[in-house]
């Protein structure tokens, strides 16, 4: 006789007649344990051709964008009173818009001539920001119109700081499109995809304006290392800009 | 003897430099950089009317462009001179009818006016490098000047500066220059033709 058999093969033929029911059961233990793993799988397969269109994403994309608005314009409230609680010097408040009736942004000057000038309150030094930041600064302003020396013209010459790892450096513009942020330090710890921004210890320029991304970094040059900036604002393309009215 | 600088609408023509070079227009420019328009309008103007009328005009069209710029370099030296030997050539020798010519005389231009932009910045740098030095010098001495091994004096100059104009400055010298010439023989021809005979009608 061999080992005791608590299963009999006559006893099992019933269940073997159920094996489809059975195969069910375990697909539904297995879906159960998975967490419904293959069943949202499924149902995701069978659905694509109707998931939400672009159409959809732009409207997401653009309330997300509103909220960040809000919140970067809460946030900027914020700041302005805890730098008045610290007496730091303040962002600028007022701004005016204005028209660029003159680009000159190759060649031995890099400027913008703006149509608007002294009798709309523009004066010389003020900061000039277009869509994504800090574009340069006034240079000369008439009644009617003013100049803007830009961040690549070889005369500018910018504090700022590296958000990430707040060193200061000095952004040079060098006559090509990407000025050249040269630090003050042996040890910048400053790498590609940093963002720079207006430094707050400038006296000239309202504090941590966004001005470019660190493309490259020259470690060996002399005296500090040297980096390589890409200036967030397209000055090729730029139409109307905002002055910084202190 | 000079009879353009006799009239004045002739004289106002050189109202378009100024508005040529605040215009810019995009697609006569090469690789970002604008023709010299001040060597288009003065070269046929100076073959036409002389070398002291030259270099007269090289003096006002420079002075209306230096008031463009920020303070600096200036155009006027540059201008002035070509002004004085393009009507020097005009008178002496040949008179000047071949678009080559036209082209080779205004790339010889733009390169000795480039260079002339050039030589000025360079000298600029140096009087104010030196400056930076001595008054690092002296704030080190007396213990002022930040303890991090790095002089930011010299960091601080502006304008263009040696590395500058042997990199992008090379680059606008030679764009410039380019597509000046190229433009020369259409422009400065037509200009050369109108000059000639509003000067002889008026001589006559």
């Amino acid at each position: 006789m061999p080992a005791a058999r608590w299963l009999r093969w006559g006893q099992a033929r019933p269940l073997l007649q159920f094996w489809p029911w059975l195969l069910l059961l375990l697909g539904l233990m297995a879906v159960r344990f998975s967490k419904g793993s293959l069943v949202t799988d499924a149902y995701a397969l069978l659905t694509r051709p109707f998931w939400p269109g672009t159409a959809q994403g732009e409207w997401v994309r653009s309330a997300q964008g509103s909220g960040d608005q809000l919140r970067l314009r809460q946030l900027e409230r914020e700041n302005e009173r805890l730098r008045g609680l610290l007496q730091l010097p303040r962002a600028a408040g007022e701004r005016v818009e204005a028209p660029v009736i003159s680009r000159q942004t190759g060649g031995w000057w890099h400027q913008l001539v703006l149509g608007a000038g002294a009798l709309q309150g523009l004066r010389p030094g003020q900061a000039v920001i277009a869509p994504g930041g800090l574009v340069g600064r006034l240079s000369s302003v008439t009644p009617s119109t003013a100049t803007v020396s830009l961040l690549t013209d070889p005369t500018s010459r910018v504090g700022v700081w590296v958000g990430r790892t707040r060193r200061h450096a000095l952004l040079s513009g060098i006559g090509t499109s990407r000025p050249l942020l040269r630090f003050l330090e042996k040890d910048p710890q400053a790498r590609p995809g940093d963002v720079v921004y207006s430094s707050p210890a400038s006296t000239l320029l309202p504090p941590n304006l966004p001005v470019g991304v660190i493309q490259s970094i020259d470690e060996t040059a002399d005296p500090a290392p040297e980096a390589v900036v890409q200036l967030i604002a397209p000055l090729d393309a730029l139409d109307w800009v905002q002055v910084l009215v202190r | 003897m000079a009879v353009l600088s006799r009239q004045p609408w002739c004289v106002a023509t050189s109202l378009l430099v100024p508005l040529l070079t605040l215009a810019a227009p995009g697609w006569l420019r090469l690789a970002g950089v604008a023709p010299a328009w001040a060597v288009l309008w003065l070269l046929p103007w100076a073959l036409v009317d002389g070398s002291i009328s030259g270099g007269l005009a090289g003096l006002a069209v420079g002075l209306l462009l230096d008031a463009l710029h920020p303070s600096g370099a200036s155009l006027v030296p540059g201008l002035v001179l070509l002004g004085w030997w393009w009507g020097r050539i005009g008178r002496k020798g040949a008179p000047i009818q071949g678009t080559f010519n036209l082209a080779l005389l205004a790339l010889f231009g733009t390169l000795l006016l480039d260079l002339s932009l050039m030589i000025q910045w360079l000298l600029i740098s140096w009087r104010n490098h030196a400056a930076a030095l001595v008054l690092y010098e002296g704030s080190a001495a007396s213990g002022s000047v930040l303890d991090r091994g790095v002089n930011p004096a010299p960091l601080a100059l502006p304008g263009w500066h040696w590395d500058d104009l042997a990199g992008a400055g090379l680059q606008v010298l030679l764009a410039q220059t380019l597509v000046t010439a190229l433009l020369a023989p259409l422009l400065c021809s037509l200009q050369l033709l109108l000059w000639r005979q509003l000067g002889a009608a008026w001589r006559s």
